[in-house]
């Protein structure tokens, strides 16, 4: 049965599963930061990515030490090197939350615009839910809500388009044009986020269907997964 | 009480030949660790020198020390046959009493080791002796059936029922699982993992693999040169050995480029 082998193994998913609450934990906390231009809770979001990358390094030396003495084959293996994709997605993730945060400190001394945070608002909820979702389908293995973060990602990347097009009509100060300009990259890290999840999703369907596939091709953003 | 077992300047010989020289290492109490190394390197040996059983081999000895704790078991006053109990052995193919039954085959150790009991605590050791091996749901209803009736896996449990029936402190496998097929070696490899918890272990294998999914600590032992006996080359934690070893030749045995 191997039982240390599958303790071991579910360690570990439970630490990525921590990963992504950490991730989320960070992502409110950026998202927040930036609704109330908080200073000091973006230096907290910058701070606890310290706690993100801990975890992270932990969990590769634990996938490290799990294929070098447990030799997992099959499904075991595909779900190690799932773990070790989505990993480094939840880490960069993170990074992502702390670019917001700096961002947040950079425009603290410029006046925002309430529509243009508004819109900022949703692209963020709409990362936390992609998280939220990529997370919990990984945890169960389910394939159809995986392919869910297709559709999240257009709404996400929608909503992105509406920040940077709010942006060009923002005006001429030099002042909102700045701060207008760095709440593009702050829509352009969220949306990332939701990418990041997406790849999540195709791991979770590597593990369940044994076959990697990218849900959407960039290249050929047409051709969607068919099955 | 399990304690740790530290190997001195420990060399075997048998007659002129030189088995293995100058190996120090201290195993850790309470956990597992695996000696590996190409067949000649003086890994069994070596085991057999941790409870005396090595000096049973006419024109056999060694050098150096063992320490089981803090004592010394070649020591000028101690008995072997007491390192012998406190130090239990399980053979690479499952050794019962094949016509003794499932009971007397766990109950001969006690009996022979002169453990003091009353009826019902033999009883009770047996059963939970049994229980410690893996093995008392399945024979439970059957105790008095030959121990020869067992499948192999089923029998190596039984040896290893008898070996820690006697309470030992330290518990030495030589390639345990060798003569079984793989379920049964998993259930070997589980019952280890559950045994650690109270005694100190010692394994020899030649299945790199089985040393590292079971191992907390390695040490890995090799020929240098043709004729020359084994030496230690690297001791250290199992998945330090496994993923970054410190010496070339550990390097090249485990990654199966050499031996």
């Amino acid at each position: 049965m191997r039982l240390s082998f599958q303790q071991e193994l579910d360690e570990l998913e439970a630490s990525v599963q921590d990963e992504g609450e950490l991730v989320l934990r960070s992502l409110r906390g950026a998202i927040k930061a930036l609704q109330a231009q908080d200073v000091e809770l973006a230096d907290e979001v910058i701070a606890f990515d310290d706690e993100i990358d801990r975890r992270f390094v932990g969990i590769e030396e634990g996938i490290q030490t799990l294929l070098a003495r447990q030799t997992p084959v099959a499904v075991d293996l595909r779900l190690v090197l799932a773990m070790l994709h989505v990993n480094l997605h939840l880490e960069r993730a993170g990074d992502y939350c702390v670019t917001i945060a700096k961002l947040v400190k950079l425009t603290q001394a410029l006046e925002g615009d309430p529509t243009l945070i508004e819109g900022l608002e949703e692209v963020g909820g709409r990362a936390e839910e992609m998280l939220q979702v990529a997370l919990a389908s990984f945890a169960a293995r389910d394939l159809d809500e995986a392919k869910r973060l297709v559709e999240l990602d257009e709404h996400i990347d929608a909503a992105n388009r509406r920040v940077v097009y709010d942006v060009l009509g923002i005006g001429g100060e030099p002042d909102r044009r700045e701060w207008g300009l760095r709440m593009i990259l702050v829509s352009r890290c969220l949306e990332r986020i939701g990418d990041h999840a997406v790849d999540v999703g195709e791991q979770t369907a590597y593990i369940v269907t044994g076959e990697f596939r990218e849900f959407t091709d960039a290249s050929h953003p047409d051709a969607k997964l068919s099955s | 009480m399990a304690v740790d077992v530290r190997l001195d300047e420990l060399s075997a010989w048998f007659g002129n030949h030189q088995a293995f020289a100058d190996i120090t290492f201290t195993v850790p109490e309470r956990h597992v660790t695996a000696i590996i190394g190409p067949s000649g390197c003086g890994k069994s040996t070596l085991l057999r020198c941790i409870n005396r059983m090595h000096e049973v081999v006419p024109r056999a000895r060694h050098g150096g020390s063992v320490y089981l704790g803090r004592e010394e078991i070649y020591g000028a006053h101690v008995d072997p046959v007491s390192v012998r109990r406190r130090v239990g052995m399980v053979f690479q193919r499952p050794n019962p009493f094949p016509t003794m039954s499932i009971y007397d085959n766990v109950a001969a150790g006690i009996k022979l080791n002169g453990v003091r009991h009353r009826k019902g605590e033999l009883d009770g050791l047996v059963e939970s002796s049994l229980q410690s091996a893996g093995l008392w749901n399945e024979v439970r209803n059957r105790l008095k059936k030959a121990a020869g009736d067992l499948s192999g896996g089923q029998q190596q449990r039984l040896c290893i029922a008898g070996a820690i029936a006697v309470e030992p402190q330290v518990l030495l496998m030589d390639a345990p699982a060798s003569a079984l097929d793989p379920q049964s070696t998993l259930r070997i490899e589980d019952l280890m993992a559950e045994l650690k918890q109270q005694y100190t272990i010692v394994i020899v294998t030649h299945n790199m693999q089985q040393a590292a999914r079971v191992a907390d600590w390695t040490a890995f032992m090799t020929v240098l040169e043709e004729g020359e006996p084994g030496r230690l080359v690297e001791f250290d934690r199992t998945e330090t050995i496994f993923t970054n070893p410190g010496n070339e030749r550990t390097q090249a045995y485990v990654t199966g480029r050499f031996g």
